[in-house]
């Protein structure tokens, strides 16, 4: 470092070219009931690739995630102002059909969440929300969803069984499966590795890896080695702002702001 | 009992005195329901034989049995079920999913409760000023609304407090697939909390299958075997209570014939809702 | 969308058309399930109002009196209904101070004292004493406690009691064993379960520490109880005990079979009285003329305004402590 002082930018938010983005969000502001949680957010997420949103718990990542297919709308009093365009149509408007935004940006949560059903049902549920699929069709996609999320093997055998049978990793990747058989176009995922051991982190990872390559893929999450992992892009965010958003590799290797230059080497030691 | 260094005197007689009330108040109320049980199965058993089940009441006597009555509680009992649960789980379903705090969510579950423990013989007058004195007749159906307004409340309560424990997460991940809220509540929620509604459901049943009162001036009686709910209809606590009080001995012997089999089937109705209830639920 | 070889059939089929599927019906499933709420509201408004409009021939002929007389007369169509009323208060009354210690007793029993393999047993015979049906509790008082009640408890009491006290005043009545105290016995046996098991519910929600370090100082269950345990669930123990109230006042057939059915004041535990429930359960169903009958509804209105009371209070009790 020279001995020029160096003035610690505020916040530095890479702008990614239009033609790779998938998904753009801008001046997001966001309130629970009086209280405003997210401020002024402007990203965008890049097609095909993983982008990673990391920060202190309470810090509006998840809220952010949450805004993105609009499932605060359950709650009356949570609302949001600002943009999100998907393939540059605007998600927030009043007049967007909800349920329909849903099924284009799939949604995987923190604990796993398998509905009291078989295995297969599971997988078909939305499915069968969306389209008219004959047997055999039904099967195939259900197959074809278990099999990206490496489930495949581990289940076909029991397809009939209950969902809540399966160990916390399986349920969890089968939470996977049951998101991306509507064929969404992005796939956010809320800390999904947060409830599992070691083991079940690591196939989870791989899967999403695997995934990459057909969805734009969101990831909240606390774990920075997990991040630093998977993501192609990487956000860090605060108190409800997004402070830093660049390279994966740049962001945690030479970080721009005193704020995430703080939280990386804090949690790194 | 205690670990402290030998507690004074007063301090230990005054535990002892309590402990034994304790044991006492716990062995009272055992010993009055196995008296109970034991007058239910010695008094009743006897009557209990298969004239019962294939006779009507008898005139005094002569022989006879509670078919007529037991067909006609076995009726009531299922028209008021299907009414009571149908407004009760979806009124659960509207104070767990829609009202939540909402002032008027408030106000409905404070005035269930109250209905849920309101004495049932105000019920019975309320359906007998409103289905039986304007149309001058008893009937039935009219039994099975006061019974289907004592259920409704156990039914709307117990699928309030099932549907409230069905986590956020599994709600918000239905949505997330695009799912309608309508359909998340059918096919994921209920599906989830089933265990919990049945056992509402069954105790529900319990309650309204030994109760007397609403039917005394809504139902009535009926001698004879009746399977239309649009006329006075036979039903056991009706018979039970007339036959009761009744001077002559056969007569009493099926009312106590009577009270056990309801005893039975209550008891045993409660007992498998609470197995049902105790089932561990994988999370 | 990059697709891999092996998918390459489902992934390459065009997106599906993302119809909004059933959506429209998520209004129409809200207004359902409100409309459901919204009828139980109506069921209780409708349960007042023809209460009131029932009962109002009666209010109109007697007034004030209605409330103050305990002359009840079908024959000269004279009705008031203070003495039901009294025996409604008085029987609930008494059948709460005997189930109240009971319950406490058998609640803290399963909570602190009982062995564990015991628990659930106690627990579900607890609770079957509160599925007994109200007409089963009516014929065993009758048949089989009444008997046993006045050879065992009535006869020594009223043979023990010297004449021209007040003891004996209390205690006179005709020795069969029907009558307000029998009534208020068997009403304990039937709202102690409900007492019990809201007041076991209390316990349990006090965190295991504060009972713990309580231990810990050396004190006794005793104290634990006492100093710890009760002052912690008061509110929601009163409200319990209200609820049992609210119970006891309402409670009609196994009240019909025992308290003896006569209308006046009731003049001693021994004797024979009516309640609200018990009268209107007797006599509705034979009540011809139209002002025995209003009278009978406006019976029932006063019956439902206590109870109201009763359990609004109660409710609001418990749910301040549950919040608390």
């Amino acid at each position: 470092m020279n001995v020029q002082v160096e003035m610690p930018q505020e916040t530095a938010v890479l702008e990614l070219p239009p033609e790779i983005v998938k998904l753009q969000i801008k001046d997001l502001n966001f309130f629970y009931g009086q209280k405003q949680s997210l401020f002024d957010v402007s990203v965008s997420f890049a097609a095909n690739a993983v982008t990673a949103l990391i920060g202190p718990s309470g810090c509006g990542k998840s809220t952010l995630l949450r805004t993105l297919n609009r499932i605060y709308n359950l709650y009356p009093g949570q609302r949001a102002t600002g943009q999100v365009l998907l393939d540059g149509e605007d998600m927030l408007g009043p007049r967007v059909n909800v349920a329909a935004l849903r099924a284009r940006i799939g949604m995987v949560f923190q604990k796993p969440t398998p509905f009291p059903m078989s295995i297969f049902d599971n997988v078909a549920y939305g499915v069968r929300l969306y389209e008219k699929l004959g047997k055999a069709d039904l099967a195939n996609r259900v197959e074809d969803s278990l099999r990206r999320a490496a489930l495949w093997d581990e289940v076909k055998d029991k397809l009939k069984e209950s969902g809540l049978s399966l160990s916390g990793g399986q349920q969890q990747r089968l939470c996977v499966a049951r998101g991306i058989a509507v064929k969404p176009e992005v796939l956010l995922l809320d800390e999904p590795a947060s409830a599992l051991d070691p083991i079940s982190t690591a196939r989870l990872e791989e899967t999403i890896s695997e995934l990459k390559r057909d969805y734009t893929i969101v990831i909240v999450t606390h774990n920075m080695g997990q991040a630093a992992r998977l993501s192609d892009h990487t956000g860090f965010m605060y108190l409800g702002k997004l402070v830093e958003f660049g390279e994966t590799e740049q962001l945690f290797t030479n970080p721009v702001t005193t704020r995430a230059r703080d939280y990386i080497t804090g949690r790194f030691g | 009992m205690s670990t402290s260094p030998a507690p004074r005197l007063a301090r230990r007689i005054n535990e002892l005195v309590f402990l034994a009330f304790c044991w006492t108040a716990t062995a009272v109320a055992l010993l009055f329901l196995a008296a109970i049980l034991w007058s239910l199965l010695s008094q009743g058993i006897g009557g209990l034989d298969l004239d019962i089940f294939t006779k009507s009441t008898p005139a005094p006597g002569s022989v006879g049995g509670l078919l007529n009555a037991i067909v006609g509680s076995l009726m009531m009992c299922v028209v008021a079920m299907v009414g009571a649960v149908l407004v009760g789980v979806l009124a659960g379903t509207w104070l767990s999913e829609y009202a939540r705090d909402s002032h008027y969510g408030k106000v409905v579950r404070f005035l269930n409760d109250v209905l849920l423990s309101a004495p049932s013989i105000l019920v019975g007058l309320f359906v007998y000023e409103v289905l039986v004195a304007p149309v001058k007749g008893f009937s039935g159906l009219a039994g099975s609304v006061a019974l289907g307004l004592l259920a409704a409340p156990v039914i709307t309560r117990t699928t309030e407090d099932v549907l409230r424990l069905q986590p956020t997460a599994l709600r918000e991940a239905s949505v997330a697939l695009g799912a309608p809220v309508w359909r998340t509540i059918l096919a994921v929620i209920w599906k989830s909390a089933r265990g919990g509604m049945l056992t509402g459901a069954l105790l529900a049943f319990a309650r309204i299958s030994g109760e007397t009162a609403p039917l005394l001036f809504t139902a009535l009686n009926n001698q004879f075997l009746s399977f239309d709910l649009t006329k006075p209809t036979a039903n056991l606590p009706v018979v039970i209570f007339n036959f009761a009080l009744s001077a002559y001995d056969d007569w009493r012997r099926l009312a106590w014939a009577g009270a056990l089999l309801i005893a039975a089937t209550v008891l045993t109705v409660t007992v498998v809702a609470r197995i049902l209830a105790r089932e561990p639920r994988r999370s | 969308m990059t697709v891999t070889a092996d998918t390459a059939p489902a992934a390459a089929a065009p997106a599906p058309p993302r119809s909004a599927f059933g959506a429209a019906f998520d209004r129409g499933f809200e207004i359902l399930c409100f409309s459901a709420a919204t009828f139980l509201l109506t069921a209780l408004g409708g349960i007042v109002v023809s209460l009131v409009i029932g009962g109002w021939p009666a209010f109109q002929t007697f007034g004030l009196n209605f409330f103050v007389s305990a002359e009840w007369d079908p024959v000269q169509e004279i009705y008031g209904a203070a003495g039901a009323v009294t025996g409604t208060l008085v029987s609930a009354t008494l059948a709460l101070v005997l189930a109240l210690p009971l319950s406490l007793g058998i609640a803290i029993f399963l909570v602190e004292l009982c062995p564990p393999i015991l628990r659930r047993p106690i627990g579900t015979a607890v609770e079957l004493l509160a599925g007994i049906p109200s007409i089963v509790y009516g014929m065993w008082g009758l048949f089989v406690f009444a008997p046993w009640f006045a050879k065992h408890v009535q006869m020594p009491i009223m043979m023990s009691a010297r004449p021209g006290t007040l003891w004996e005043t209390i205690t006179t009545g005709v020795p069969n064993g029907a009558g307000i105290l029998s009534a208020s016995i068997i009403l304990a046996i039937m709202i102690l379960p409900f007492i019990a098991a809201t007041m076991r519910e209390l316990l349990l929600t006090i965190p295991a520490q504060v009972r713990e370090s309580a231990y810990g100082l050396g004190s006794t269950t005793f104290e634990v109880v006492r100093k710890v345990s009760l002052p912690y669930i008061r509110t929601g123990a009163i409200g319990a005990v209200m609820l049992g109230l609210g119970r006891a006042l309402g409670e009609t057939m196994a009240v019909t079979f025992i308290i003896g059915n006569a209308h006046g004041f009731p003049t001693s535990i021994f004797a024979s009285g009516s309640t609200i429930a018990s009268t209107i359960a007797n006599e509705f169903a034979e009540a011809t003329e139209e002002l025995h009958a209003a009278s009978l509804i406006a019976l029932g209105l006063v019956l439902f305004v206590i109870t109201f009371a009763v359990l609004a209070l109660a409710r609001l009790l418990i749910g301040r402590q549950q919040h608390t």
